[in-house]
């Protein structure tokens, strides 16, 4: 059931029917379509009479409304949806320009001075004979930590990339490059692993391929590697470990 | 000779590491072999298959391929990206370049050695100039789907063959493009699911490819049209290398059992024109994966897992049936790798990355000629001293008096003192060692441990005065007239006053240690020094050759002596210069002047000047005859070559004093029972 709002009057529209135009809009344009359609059957137009009857309060006329009023009244909608979308967007715009803004702060707080940069620039485009011999690992760690202001160095392996400068006194290094090298190092040693020694390879201990004669002698030997040293170490030491306090015991004992 | 109590010492766990790559180089006949621990070795073939020159490992280094370019230079590539070029004279490494492909797995040098081809892990192939200083990047080729594990070029240079897995592909030098991409079967006449991965490719400069994959296939490709002209399988287990010779007449391949294929081009009746591939000999000296095969105009050689290095010279090739002829397997260092403190019976164990020091067992028991003792005292495993860093390292040494224990890698020179407190050792260290002391390449201590000489591998030699906790530098000798000539091997005199050192061409410099400078050179000879060593009282200089020549040079008097000449006039026994392995290690009694006791692998022998020298008719090796001989049997026999082979392998023999001997063994089936697992073998009845 359509839900009727209080009538509006045929006079030219007040400032009160103004008021609500969301609903006018779609049930002016039902009317409209009815109007239009015009069927004008018994049946289409029973139920707005009955409406209309219903209906104490207002007892007036329905309103008529033209197509281009109408028309217009849709524009002006979608104009100001379409406003306010665009200012959100703006909005939205201005707030991650000036996140960004402050995050390359931040960043360019963090990494180093502009002149090292330069030089590391420079330095890169000439031929430098890299000396592995002449900076000691030792003294390459702690200028790695002076130089680098208090950001988080990771002791494990560096990776020397080239030297700075005329004096070469500290190195700049890149600690990211090293991490991936290892992974696709390890990565690499562990597909040949998996070629040479892994599953669907036909392999044998060595100890079963040595003793491959001994079994095929007219007179079997025992295998090359018959016994198992280290079977049954942790009882082994235990039992060294006995004797010793054992042996403590007696010398104590035997001296009282 | 007087009778000697032996220690037999078995326990040092020496496990070489195996062999990964060889290449030989034509011109000046020498093989460079990387080990898996990066180790790079070179050998020169001519001077009796000794090896001249090593380059020590790193850990991080895993090598996976290894060439030799235009002018005598060695690159080698691994799986850490890098491409490093070696400098031989200086025996360091001249610079390493990155890639930026990833790990790198083959790498080639083209055939006119001017550029350098690299197949990385990412699928792509990387072209290299090589210039007359570094290497520099040119161009990529057309990147492949998955990484490119062997490379070769076509002996015109414009084209290159690169196996990958599942699929080998040509390419175009000049544009770089792929031009064919065939397609590997993953097994002979069947389906599989595991991958083929094509181990080797070979390309003859008829257009024909050559391809070894891990299904244990050769197949012979026609890269004009990129399609398959023949198909051997040979093994039910990887082939894993190829390599053919200059005249593309024969080629050779190394299996995962241990099998070596030799393929020879024959006509296919006795007097028709066509030829055909047909596989000849197989040869089966390895246990383990034949990782790496080389092809010289004379010799099949190859290396793996095993660790030995084989080389099978081809009957057909050799023009001379000598013993020049035989198979050669190079299993035993050719250097010292222990070192003895006389006085308390230490010995030194250097391995790749830590040291062992162990004391020697005792015994009270005494017995005839070859009874076997038992100990009273067990040996002793005093130290296990580990290297700091990732290098390997170099060499190392202990004082006689058992006080100062040094060694050093590529970057670092470590210096420690030892305090022995009744049965326990202490350990310090000395800090601040000198940075030009690095990367020495054989250390010395002087008989009464005051000194110490390193010979470092820019040719000089350092002579540092050691103190109570210090040490004090004092005095360099510099090389001569520029020359950067790395001194291998050191000698110094009993009583301090000389100091000889060898280096690898010129002659065996002699230095007075007392006045600090040079007393005199021995004349160059053309085979590389193996052994040197100063006789306590006459100051007599020995010098083992490689090619098992032993000379004896008086410092005193500045020329060889009586002796020497005498020897050298008649020439040494056939036998004794037939030996496989070289001399490592020379001593001398301290009560008989006249005894020269020295060792290599499989034999020790003490030469006697005063007995007369054998001539090539009698027996060289005759153990003492029975005693109900009669003396004159035994008199006519008796020569100045005294040969035990009793304790073999021999890694080291000393003498400890007067009546002791320690030797050092290290049984093959020690070093076979550490390797990685062989392929199974299946035999009928087992």
């Amino acid at each position: 059931m359509v839900q009727l709002r209080p009538r509006a009057s045929r006079a030219p529209a007040s400032a009160s029917a103004m008021v609500d135009e969301g609903q006018p809009a779609s049930e002016e344009a039902a009317e409209h379509g009815l109007l239009l359609g015009q069927p004008s059957s018994g049946a289409a137009a029973e139920p707005l009479e009955e409406d209309e009857e219903g209906d104490d309060e207002d007892d007036e006329a329905p309103e008529e409304l033209t197509f281009a009023s109408a028309q217009a009244e849709a524009k002006e909608e979608e104009r100001r949806v379409r406003d306010t979308v665009r200012r959100d967007k703006t909005l939205l715009k201005e707030k991650r320009k000036r996140r960004e803004e402050l995050f390359i702060e931040q960043k360019k707080r963090k990494l180093l001075p502009d002149t090292i940069l330069e030089k590391l620039t420079t330095a890169s485009q000439t031929n430098l004979k890299k000396s592995p011999g002449k900076l000691k690992e030792v003294n390459l760690q702690k200028k790695n930590e002076d130089f680098e202001k208090g950001s988080d160095s990771k002791k494990a392996k560096v990776q020397k990339v080239q030297t700075v400068g005329q004096n070469k006194s500290y190195l700049a290094l890149r600690l990211k490059d090293q991490d991936l090298r290892d992974s696709r190092q390890q990565a690499a040693k562990a597909f040949i692993q998996n070629c040479l020694y892994g599953p669907g390879t036909n392999r044998t201990t060595v100890n079963k391929f040595l003793s491959l004669e001994n079994k095929r002698l007219p007179v079997k030997k025992a295998a090359a590697q018959f016994l198992n040293h280290a079977w049954g170490s942790q009882k082994k030491q235990n039992a060294k470990r006995f004797k010793r306090r054992w042996m403590v015991r007696k010398m104590k004992a035997s001296k009282k | 000779m007087g009778e000697f109590k032996v220690h037999r010492v078995r326990f040092f766990n020496y496990v070489p590491s195996g062999i990964r790559c060889v290449a030989y180089n034509d011109q000046s006949n020498r093989l460079a072999v990387s080990r898996t621990d990066g180790t790079v070795e070179i050998y020169n073939l001519s001077a009796n298959y000794f090896q001249e020159k090593f380059f020590p490992g790193h850990e991080s280094r895993a090598t996976e391929a290894l060439c030799w370019a235009k002018g005598q230079r060695l690159f080698s590539a691994g799986l850490n990206g890098e491409i490093i070029e070696y400098d031989l004279q200086a025996l360091n490494i001249k610079y390493a370049m990155d890639a930026f492909g990833g790990p790198i797995w083959s790498m080639a040098a083209s055939p006119s050695g001017s550029q350098l081809l690299v197949g990385c892990e990412d699928g792509s192939v990387k072209l290299f100039q090589v210039t007359p200083e570094k290497i520099q990047f040119e161009r990529n080729f057309d990147r492949q789907k998955s990484r490119i594990l062997s490379l070769s070029w076509h002996p015109s240079g414009t084209h290159v063959a690169a196996g990958s897995i599942d699929y080998i592909s040509v390419f175009d030098v000049k544009s770089g493009s792929a031009i064919h991409k065939m397609l590997v079967d993953r097994q002979y006449m069947g389906v599989s699911k595991r991958k083929c991965i094509i181990w080797g490719v070979a390309f003859l400069s008829d257009g024909t490819v050559i391809s070894v994959d891990s299904a244990g296939k050769v197949q012979f490709w026609d890269s004009a049209t990129g399609t398959l002209v023949k198909n051997h399988l040979i093994a039910n287990a990887d082939v894993q290398s190829i390599a053919v010779s200059d005249q593309e007449d024969s080629f050779v391949v190394g299996t995962a059992e241990g099998t070596v294929f030799h393929f020879q081009l024959v006509s296919v009746t006795s007097n028709s024109s066509e030829k055909q591939w047909v596989r000849t000999k197989p040869f089966q000296h390895h246990t383990h994966d034949v990782r790496a095969v080389a092809h010289s105009p004379t010799a099949l050689i190859s290396g793996g897992t095993d660790t030995h290095l084989v080389i099978r010279p081809l009957m057909e090739k050799v023009e001379v049936k000598n013993y020049d002829a035989a198979l050669r397997k190079i299993t035993f260092p050719h250097r010292r790798l222990v070192s003895c403190a006389k006085k308390r019976q230490l010995l030194l164990f250097q391995f790749a990355h830590h040291l062992e020091l162990w004391r020697l067992g005792s015994t009270v028991a005494t017995g005839k000629n070859g009874d076997t003792l038992p100990l009273s005292k067990d040996a002793d495993h005093l130290l296990h001293l580990k290297a700091k860093g990732p290098e390997n390292i170099i060499c190392s040494c202990i004082s006689p008096c058992g006080s100062w224990i040094a060694y050093s890698t590529t970057s670092r020179f470590f210096l420690y003192r030892l305090n022995h407190e009744h049965d326990n050792i202490s350990l310090q260290r000395v800090s601040k060692m000198p940075a030009f002391l690095r990367s020495a390449l054989q250390i010395l201590f002087s008989e009464d441990s005051t000194k110490l000489f390193v010979a470092s591998n820019q040719g000089s030699l350092h002579v540092i005065r050691l103190l109570e906790g210090s040490f004090k530098h004092l005095h360099t000798f510099q090389p001569q007239s520029g020359t950067v000539e790395s001194m291998c091997l050191l000698a110094v005199s009993p009583d301090g006053n000389w100091l000889a050192a060898s280096g690898t061409s010129a002659g065996v410099h002699v230095y007075s240690v007392k006045h600090l400078k040079l007393h005199c050179t021995v004349p160059a000879y053309n085979f590389p020094v193996t052994a040197l060593a100063i006789a306590p009282n006459t100051n007599n200089l020995v010098i083992a050759h490689s090619d098992q020549q032993v000379f004896e040079y008086s410092i005193p008097d500045k020329q060889y002596t009586e002796w020497s000449r005498t020897i050298q006039k008649q020439g040494f026994h056939h036998l004794w210069l037939q030996r496989d392995t070289p001399i490592t290690h020379i001593s001398f009694h301290p009560k008989r002047p006249m005894h020269i006791l020295l060792h290599d692998a499989y034999m020790f022998c003490i030469i006697d000047k005063s007995l007369p020298l054998p001539n090539d008719k009698t027996l060289l090796y005759n153990p003492l005859p029975p005693t109900n001989e009669s003396d004159v049997i035994r008199r006519r026999t008796a020569h100045a070559f005294k040969i035990s082979k009793i304790y073999k392998p021999l890694l080291f023999m000393e003498l400890l004093d007067e009546r002791t001997l320690v030797a050092v063994e290290r049984p093959l089936d020690d070093i076979i029972a550490q390797l990685p697992p062989p392929i199974k073998k299946k035999k009928f009845g087992t």
